[in-house]
């Protein structure tokens, strides 16, 4: 009887190495979703409707696992990245203006890390002069110098970070029964101020450079169809990891400053406005926070843009290689780390049309991405028998039709402001 | 005989400006657009086929025989009398291809430079009435004259620097196409792989690498016996598993005997025990036998990177009998280098370098002349310690043996170079 246990046992344990060996592409993704952008957002949802909006958290998680799940599936299945797919099945002409639509959309990602790099690492009293030029330089050699190994195992524990959420929304003592019943009985409304919320949530939340990283970490990985389950509960797991910091944030950002009627317009804000209300604990943990994501993402960004653009132009794509090599990989690579903080440093720049505009970019290109990716994912001579089921392709078309609805929301209310 | 015979017309065009032309019959109706092309491969230069059309409101892919063509004139395709009755359904067997389908804007192996490129572009010739596959088109230049925008860069570049972007093609005969869809296609193209063989097997491992997880597989398995087995030695870990498990384990034990037996031995240290078993169970005897007395050592010692190909002779022999012995050998070259002297137990006693072979009178013994101040490793000693030893003595080859002096293998300087 023992015998058995232990065998038993055993093959627990080889399923979990297995997982491990394959988790990472789906966390670090939705770890990275909670950036900068993102951290302002879920604040400025706590702070201005409290525990109002909790509710739709999880809608948005399962679109993320929808969507997310079919990106990682795609990966495994045909070992080929989305721009790859794409400019295959589409050809050339789309590819190229898409792929200059995500290059400036990002880079406005891009941006918005370094100013959330420079504003939290401000509220600890440090010049933007040296913590831009000196993460930026950080993040730069960390995917130069390493090996693709390397670089996910610092990632990994990048995503650890996000624990300081969690902790902040405790020490901000939220009261958990109320916390429930926003959740178990939501009180939904959709007046204008709630769905613009809800829009700019699920957008930050929903991004298009998700995708493309997803699938292109999944393809790097070299995972086989046959662990294509664990891949499955990797993203899965990334969704909720996802979903309980921002969960947290909201908590902590509802308690504090909705209570006292403080509006914010940005992460700093919040790390600043929190330091009265629930204490200094509380601020440094949230400003820590707010620096570990923006770093975070300022490494990924960059280089999912560079991944994403070789793959569809045919160029030498890769973490493993030398400069030499993959010339156009790195030059693009630290073209956009470079000009990223240098508009962060330079006063004269104007950050707010940049933002905005890749804002709209974001808006515009998810609906055509989405769609791409439901056409790729239904081609039977692409996934053979892990093509889309039916209920599956019904579920997931419907959730690509209500973000699709949202994204153009977004836009218009972009354009209203 | 068309009109593009009759002019000796020589001209080049590229797939993307043919792409979607319109066709006509002779009395100038338009009968659909061009939707690709077949080529027939064999040839040097393949030629076109046969055009693929798009009618409207027509579903079933049609094609038309390109000797139906008459002229390319201006952006149509002009079709000789009575073509149209010749359009039929489209069938594509295992010796064609279908440009757009299965080449344009594809992955393909330059197989001269030894790279994965993208097809930007098809150049073809229109030559004696044919038209033929000449180059694919590989440049940034392909992608602006795609887009449109090639005379905007051109006049642009020209005007800010005096520069063209340069044309950058492949010529045909470098050029291997990868299955777009490798699960209906294996047989087909098996038999066309044949260009990727050419390929240094180390070339041949980092274009593995590159490729998706289907083309990768589907490639391994189409190489002879020998070059799977030293391309398998030259991926890297990860793919080597994921190439083993994939393929069937009558092959991989069939390229395992292939292999040099410590090759073979970390090759399999990689994988699930029970896939081991199997496989080792599924080879031949004389190389089970090897490798299994290999895989008895543990990982990190002299033992376990040692290889058993080697020369050894008994010290009554002649210098031409040592000749001999190393004519009969098929071992390679670097484990040759030195003949090792035994006695009758088999314990170490000397050692001959090829020198003698070649220098020494032939009837001389070879106990008169071997060296037998031996420098030479045990079986369990560290691998670290062994490169030591290497480093310091400058040798081609070291003998390993039991802790009783006998000789159970070498290790060459390459055995010590690839053990990290």
């Amino acid at each position: 009887m023992k015998i058995f246990d232990k065998s038993h046992l055993r093959l627990r344990w080889k399923r979990l190495l297995i997982f491990l060996s394959i988790a990472g592409p789906g966390i670090i993704t939705s770890n990275v979703d909670n950036d900068a952008g993102g951290i302002a957002t879920y604040s400025m949802a706590g702070a201005h409707f409290g525990y109002g909006l909790l509710w739709s958290l999880i809608p948005i998680m399962v679109a993320l696992v929808i969507i997310q799940e079919m990106s990682a599936r795609m990966g495994v299945v045909t070992g080929k990245g989305l721009s790859d797919l794409i400019r295959e099945k589409f050809g050339v002409r789309i590819t190229v203006y898409l792929l200059a639509a995500l290059i400036v959309t990002n880079f406005g990602n891009v941006i918005a890390e370094f100013a959330g790099i420079a504003s939290s690492l401000e509220i600890f009293k440090i010049s933007k002069s040296i913590s831009v030029p000196v993460c930026a330089f950080l993040v730069w050699l960390l995917v130069v110098k390493g090996t693709y190994r390397s670089v996910e195992k610092v990632f990994l524990v990048a995503c650890l970070f996000y624990v300081c959420y969690i902790i902040s929304g405790f020490l901000a003592g939220p009261e958990w029964g109320l916390v429930f019943k926003a959740f178990a009985k939501p009180a939904v409304s959709f007046s204008p101020g709630n769905l613009a919320m809800l829009i700019g949530l699920v957008g930050t939340t929903i991004a298009p450079w998700m995708q493309f990283y997803l699938q292109a970490s999944v393809v790097e990985k070299n995972i086989n169809v046959r662990d294509y389950k664990h891949s499955r509960m990797d993203v899965i797991l990334g969704s909720i990891v996802v979903t309980v910091v921002a969960v947290f944030i909201i908590l902590t950002c509802a308690d504090t400053l909705f209570k006292a009627g403080i509006k914010i317009e940005t992460a700093k804000d919040a790390a600043l406005a929190l330091k009265p209300l629930a204490g200094k604990y509380c601020s440094a943990l949230f400003a820590f926070g707010l620096l570990n994501a923006s770093l975070f993402a300022a490494s990924i960004l960059p280089l999912s843009t560079a991944f994403v653009v070789c793959e569809g132009m045919g160029w030498e794509v890769g973490v493993n290689k030398k400069f030499s090599e993959a010339p156009q990989f790195y030059g693009l690579y630290t073209l956009l780390i470079f000009f990223g903080a240098l508009v962060i440093l330079l006063p004269g720049i104007p950050l707010f049309p940049i933002m905005y505009i890749s804002q709209v970019i974001n808006g515009a290109v998810l609906p055509l991405i989405l769609v791409f990716m439901l056409i790729l994912i239904n081609d039977k001579k692409l996934m053979g028998n892990y093509a889309n089921k039916r209920t599956y392709n019904i579920i997931s078309w419907i959730t690509v039709i209500i973000l699709v609805a949202m994204g153009i929301a977004f836009l218009v209310s972009l354009f209203k402001i | 005989m068309n009109k593009m015979q009759e002019n000796s017309l020589k001209m080049f065009l590229f797939f993307s400006e043919l792409l979607g032309r319109s066709v006509v019959n002779s009395e100038g109706e338009t009968l659909g657009k061009v939707a690709d092309m077949k080529v027939r491969l064999g040839e040097l230069f393949p030629k076109v086929a046969s055009l693929c059309l798009r009618k409207k409101r027509q579903h079933i892919p049609l094609e038309l025989d390109w000797v139906e063509v008459e002229e390319l004139t201006g952006h149509l395709i002009q079709l000789k009398p009575e073509a149209e009755e010749k359009i039929k359904p489209l069938v594509v067997n295992e010796s064609e291809i279908l440009l757009r389908e299965e080449l344009f804007d594809k992955q393909v192996v330059d197989t001269f430079g030894a790279k994965i490129e993208r097809v930007n572009d098809i150049h073809l010739l229109v030559a004696d009435g044919d038209l033929r596959l000449v180059h694919v088109d590989i440049g940034i230049r392909g992608v602006f004259r795609r887009l449109g925008w090639i005379k905007v860069i051109d006049s642009l570049t020209d005007f800010l620097f005096s520069y063209h972007v340069p044309e950058k093609m492949i010529s045909w005969k470098y050029v291997q196409p990868l299955a777009s869809d490798p699960h209906k296609k294996d047989l087909k193209l098996n038999v066309n792989l044949r260009k990727l063989h050419e390929l240094h097997p180390s070339d041949l491992a980092d274009i593995l690498e590159e490729l998706d997880q289907k083309n990768r597989s589907r490639i391994f398995r189409s190489l002879d016996l020998s070059t799977a087995a030293e391309t398998l030695q030259e991926v890297e870990p990860k793919f080597q598993r994921s190439l083993v498990l994939s393929a069937s384990e009558e092959l991989v034990s069939d390229i395992l005997e292939e292999m040099e037996p410590d090759e073979a031995t970390d090759l399999l240290a990689g994988l699930p025990q029970e896939k081991k078993t199997k496989l080792i169970q599924t080879m031949e005897k004389p190389s089970r036998e090897k490798l299994e007395e290999l895989l008895k050592f543990e990982e990190g010692t002299a033992g376990s990177i040692m290889t058993k190909d080697y020369i050894f002779i008994q010290g009554n022999k002649t210098i031409a009998d040592a000749s001999e012995a190393f004519k009969n050998t098929t071992h390679p070259l670097d484990t040759i280098s030195y003949l090792y002297v035994t006695d009758e137990e088999n314990h170490l006693v000397g050692v001959l370098t090829l020198r003698h072979l070649v220098l020494c009178e032939k009837s001389t013994p070879l106990s008169k002349l071997m060296n037998t101040n031996l420098i030479k490793v045990k079986t369990e000693d560290d691998v670290r310690d062994v490169r030591e030893i290497f480093k310091k003595y400058k040798l081609l080859a070291l003998p390993v043996t039991d802790d009783d002096n006998r000789l159970k293998g070498i290790i060459t300087l390459r055995d010590i170079v690839e053990a990290t």
